[in-house]
């Protein structure tokens, strides 16, 4: 197949939405559903779950989640009856498509040279036939990001209002208040970092930070020691967007039930795998903005691209491999450190949480961007 | 320490009585010349504790659990033996009174067995209240403890405990002074004293479970009420004895919807602290076979199925012709329900023909016990004003066939044990509506036959042989699905379309009050709820 | 009394109220537990590590000797049940749980015995109240032992021969502090009832329940 042509892509994305897909973000939000008990037990001076297992093969209780999804799938499939059953049915994918879908824009790993794989590799995909570790190169980037995640609120305020019962509509309202004030802050808490980057495309930004620190040449620092407070904004408002503790008041499952009270079975389970996956992708943007995405700093991509030339295997496909499991090691490190945040923080109140949004955090972010606007116009101009 | 007035006379100060002064505990009051220092000092709230002492009965003065200091005399006197004086200064409390008290008390310790476990006395013992109100301190006694027979047979209803006696002869009194027999008697000396019954006898008189109640402790038990409950499991409601036309004033102890015994209430004008054995098992009948759901053609259906057969076979019974339509009234039955079935009889459906059943005469004595074994007969025969006839007119017009249709209200020696009423050819008519309370040969021969409530399961009153209204409480639920007389007569009447709207039984007791004369002084009494015996103190 | 209400103050400096310093603190906290306890397990070293889990079926947790357990009735000497029906349990019972119907014991030496006890477990609240009134020390919870779990609500029923099939002969000196005496006179001859018929079998021996000395 010729390098470049309509089928090429085709065949090029659908294995990269599988591999992504099935092969990453099910999986590891699968595992989270486990990992989040097992680490708080542990912070907690618990055991967790534990018992789940294969025949002998008990793996410190990683299958709970395999014996979940059995459960769930043999639960009954509970519709209430004065519910609105089209978007009651639909209000669940509607909460989980869209962490999916914005997983296309991450880049995870250095991008194959096609028909070069068994040729020496350089640094940072320079080479004729580049096939990128990302499903979609797109110019608006982090814009879609946006755009798309944006419409997971849907599926929130849908599955508190078909369901027919005045708890879920309030919770609800609550998801819907609180995902779009903080959506705000989201969106400015980014936009230093365009300005440091001047592009909008993850892999464009990821490319730039090739160095974990460098103050000869800072633009090719790591995004969090040139935005700091943008990367507290932006971690900030990315787990209101997931609804978790310390701003779970839409869920609230002990006290105040949340918007899927009345879902059961799967579609419960979509609404849990959705939060676990907005965790996924939340942590592979902030890993691509702020912490270079799959760059582990110079000398270290350096010593990568250099172990393949020792080794008899495709040059290329092997470089390519090692940055996607730093990648992934990086991205699961932050996925650990979001559920560490989720146990050891309490709850915001509600009236809490709207001025911390709307009073602390927005003027805040405004100010960081016009901070770093001088800035940055100050370093072109010098 | 807290004690409470055990029993209490009313001695009603009366102008025509001289009245003394006496100062007791430091408060004065005055009394009636005559009355005895215990009741003064328990009217007082001095709690002064006794056993041997009973206020319808003469006072020996054996327990001295009753000693208090009176100044002047050079030792403590026994309260229940002395009247007071003018001037008189008594202190219950000084030390002097309260240690001889505990002194007595530990010496009618001495030999009790202290098994109140198995005891049926517990709770109402008057040696426990009294320990535990005056003493509750170990015993300085651990000498050997003289053995007496336990479980003696003494007579019909009576089991002894010689162990428990602490011989304050209360029982021996009871039969001498309230039955007039002696039946029961001291025997021996000293530590070895014990009750026993006299020689030649049984305790078998028809006043004999007087004894198990003025018993102090649990030397005299009754075999009816033995090991059946404890007592603070029992609750209380006043009501009127139904054995016969004495109209004894009782107390109904009742626990979970069942009556388990019935002791007498003091009423001074009935039958002061007393009943009779006959009495107290009336209460058997309340839980045998009961007719228990309204029974059409012989088969249990529902209250409004039964109501409308009843009415529709007692219509077509007065269309076919009124003069053939009798009804039975019962002397079992409260003024109420009779009140309301005289309305539906003569007022209502104008009836010519009204008949009153009751049980057949017994044995009387000139204590208690009255030959007329129903407790209503005086209020029926006010209530029918001339216009009821015997059973024996009832078999006559049976015979005759001058009657074709019978309502029953009461089944209550309607078929006696012997007499004209065994001879009452019932199949001659051709129905036969019966209100009935038992299962019993009218019931099983009715057409229709609906549950009524017996007299401790519904409201109302009774009037006794000297003419005294008496109130009849609801002590236990209804059996199964029977109601009150007066409820089945209203909702009757409104099926044969007579308007007799009551509502609950002091409504018709209202209304009987206006109209009937001998009713005019009546009194219905506040609502009582039930009260437990464990917090009601001690019967003793 | 009219609502009281505290004035609490809000962290002054800015440090503080941007309260960044003080969730980075809690952060180390869960995470040094987490290490500590991920580490621990990880390697088996489980007694290194704080957590305090039992797993409950492969080890269990020694009961306290006190622990409130399973009823038990004991047995006198000669094995039958020391209960004499007293009803100080079911009196004093909270949840109603004790049923007992009493009956004239026929041999025995004390008159009166249960002929029905029974203890719906699935209603007791474990309170030992019934413990403490037992005048007897004939109901006991010291069997170290739960209510089993069963498929039936009668099943939980506990009836008399149950009961006493955990029972053994209680070591309690039986009558109380005068004890010694009934034993003396248990072999003597007894008062004679002065000419009354005294049903056979009637308890002239030792009544063993406390006496005066005992209160």
């Amino acid at each position: 197949m010729e390098y470049g042509s309509l089928g090429f892509q085709a065949l090029a994305a659908t294995i990269k939405i599988v591999f992504m897909i099935l092969g990453f973000l099910m999986p590891l939000a699968s595992i989270l559903t486990w990992m989040e008990r097992r680490e708080s037990a542990m912070m907690q001076d618990r055991l967790g779950p534990n018992r789940a297992n294969i025949g002998p093969f008990k793996l410190w209780g990683i299958t709970h989640f395999m014996a979940d999804a059995v459960k769930f799938l043999f639960k009954e499939d509970f519709i209430p009856p004065k519910a609105h059953k089209f978007l009651f049915m639909w209000a669940p994918i509607m909460a989980m498509a869209p962490a999916l879908i914005v997983a296309a824009i991450i880049p995870f790993g250095a991008p194959l040279c096609w028909g070069e794989m068994t040729e020496k590799v350089g640094l940072g995909g320079a080479c004729a036939n580049p096939v990128n570790l990302q499903i979609a190169q797109l110019d608006v980037g982090l814009l879609f990001y946006f755009a798309i995640s944006s419409l997971a609120v849907y599926g929130a305020t849908l599955a508190g209002w078909a369901s027919h019962n005045k708890w879920a509509m309030m919770g609800g309202l609550r998801a819907t208040s609180q995902m779009m004030s903080y959506e705000v802050t989201m969106g400015m808490a980014v936009l230093g970092s365009f300005l440091v980057y001047g592009s909008l495309e993850p892999g464009a930004i990821a490319d730039q930070q090739t160095n974990i620190i460098n103050f000869g040449h800072f633009h090719s620092s790591w995004g969090i020691f040139l935005q700091p407070l943008g990367f507290i904004l932006f971690l900030t408002a990315a787990i209101a967007e997931t609804k978790r503790t310390p701003f779970d008041i839409p869920e609230g499952e002990p006290e105040i039930i949340g918007y899927f009270v009345e879902y059961s079975g799967l579609r419960f389970g979509m609404f849990f795998l959705g939060e676990f996956l907005e965790i996924v992708v939340s942590s592979a943007i902030m890993i691509t903005i702020f912490f270079g995405g799959w760059h582990m700093g110079a000398t270290v991509d350096g010593f990568l691209a250099h172990v393949p030339n020792i080794w008899i295997f495709p040059k290329s496909l092997l470089f390519s491999l090692l940055t996607l499991i730093v990648w992934s090691i990086k991205v699961f490190v932050f996925c650990g450190f979001q559920l560490m945040i989720r146990w050891s923080l309490p709850r915001f109140r509600s009236d809490q949480l709207m001025r911390l949004g709307w009073q602390r955090l927005l003027p805040i972010s405004i100010c960081n961007v016009v901070a770093t606007a001088l800035v940055v116009l100050a370093v072109q101009a010098w | 320490m807290t004690t409470t007035p055990i029993t209490t006379t009313p001695t009603p100060p009366s102008s025509s009585t001289e009245m003394v002064t006496v100062t007791i505990d430091g408060k004065t009051q005055q009394f009636p010349k005559g009355t005895v220092l215990l009741e003064a000092c328990n009217q007082m709230g001095a709690g002064v504790p006794f056993f041997c002492y009973h206020p319808g009965l003469t006072s020996p003065a054996v327990c001295r659990q009753c000693l208090v200091d009176v100044k002047g005399q050079p030792k403590p006197v026994p309260s229940c033996y002395t009247p007071v004086a003018d001037k008189m200064e008594v202190m219950t409390k000084s030390p002097r009174a309260l240690d001889v008290r505990r002194q007595m008390l530990e010496f009618t310790l001495v030999n009790h067995p202290i098994d109140c476990p198995i005891c049926d006395k517990a709770g109402e013992c008057l040696l426990q209240k009294h320990y535990f109100d005056w003493d509750a301190k170990l015993a300085r006694n651990d000498g050997i403890k003289i053995k007496k027979a336990k479980v003696v047979d003494i007579g019909p209803r009576i089991v002894l405990d010689q162990e428990r006696c602490i011989l304050c002869t209360r029982c021996i009194r009871v039969c001498d002074e309230v039955a007039k027999t002696h039946q029961l008697e001291m025997a021996d000396r000293g530590d070895h004293e014990i009750l026993t019954t006299a020689p030649g006898h049984k305790l078998d008189n028809p006043y004999s479970l007087n004894t198990v109640d003025v018993c102090p402790v649990g030397a005299l038990t009754s075999k009816d009420f033995r090991f059946e409950m404890r007592v603070w499991e029992l609750y209380t409601t006043p009501s009127i004895c139904p054995g016969c036309a004495t109209g004894c004033n009782i107390e109904v102890h009742h626990s979970r919807g069942k009556i388990q015994r019935l002791v007498p209430r003091q009423n001074d004008q009935v039958n002061e602290h007393w009943m009779c054995d006959e009495g107290r098992l009336t209460y058997k009948r309340v839980h045998a076979e009961r007719l228990a759901a309204p029974m059409s053609g012989g088969a249990p259906v529902d209250w409004d199925e039964a109501l409308d057969d009843a009415g529709r076979v007692l219509r077509a019974a007065l269309d076919a012709g009124s003069a053939g339509v009798g009804v039975v009234m019962n002397a079992q039955s409260t003024n109420e329900d009779l009140y309301a079935l005289a309305r539906l009889t003569f007022d209502h459906l104008g009836l010519g023909k009204a008949y009153l059943a009751g049980l057949d005469q017994g044995w009387s004595d000139d204590i208690l016990v009255s030959a007329d074994k129903n407790p209503n007969t005086a209020g029926a025969m006010a209530i029918g004003a001339g216009r009821l006839r015997t059973l024996l007119d009832l078999a006559n017009d049976l015979k005759s066939g001058a009657l074709h249709t019978l309502l029953v209200v009461g089944t209550h020696g309607v078929i006696g044990k012997d007499g004209a009423a065994g001879a009452l050819p019932l199949d001659r008519l051709t129905t036969l509506v019966v209100i009935g309370t038992h299962r019993d040969e009218v019931s099983a021969a009715a057409k229709v036959a609906l549950p009524l409530c017996e007299w401790a399961e519904s409201d109302g009153t009774f009037t006794n042989r000297l003419g005294m209204v008496q109130r009849v409480r609801a002590a236990v639920p209804p059996a199964g699905d029977s109601l009150p007389g007066w409820e089945i007569l209203s909702h009757l009447a409104r099926k044969l379309g007579a308007t007799m709207e009551f509502t609950e039984a002091k409504t018709v007791f209202a209304e009987a009050k206006q109209k009937l004369p001998f009713m005019k002084d009546a009194e219905w009494g506040r609502p009582l709820l039930p009260v437990q015996l464990r917090f009601a103190g001690s019967r003793g | 009394m009219a609502v009281g209400v505290k004035v609490v103050n809000r962290p002054g400096s800015l440090g503080q109220q941007a309260y960044l310093p003080a969730i980075a603190e809690g952060l180390g906290v869960t995470f040094r537990h987490f290490v500590k306890n991920f580490f621990g397990n990880v390697t088996g070293q489980r007694k290194k590590t704080d957590i305090a889990t039992i797993e409950y079926p492969e080890e269990k947790k020694a009961y306290p000797e006190r622990n409130r357990g399973l009823h038990r009735l004991m047995l006198r000497d000669d094995g039958q049940v020391r209960c004499v029906a007293c009803m100080m349990c079911p009196t004093v019972c909270p949840a109603h749980c004790i049923t007992i119907v009493p009956e004239e014991a026929p041999d025995g030496r004390i008159e009166k015995r249960p002929m029905i006890f029974e203890i719906d477990e699935l209603r007791c609240v474990v309170c030992g109240l019934c413990v403490e009134a037992c005048p007897c020390d004939a109901i006991r919870m010291d069997t170290l032992d739960h209510a089993k779990p069963t498929y039936r609500r009668g099943d939980a029923i506990l009836d008399k021969e149950e009961l006493m099939s955990r029972g053994v002969r209680s070591t309690a000196v039986q009558g109380g502090v005068g004890a010694f005496w009934r034993e003396q006179v248990a072999g003597q001859p007894q008062t004679p009832a002065s000419g009354e018929v005294v049903p056979a079998g009637a308890p002239h021996g030792p009544t063993p329940l406390r006496d005066h000395g005992h209160k």
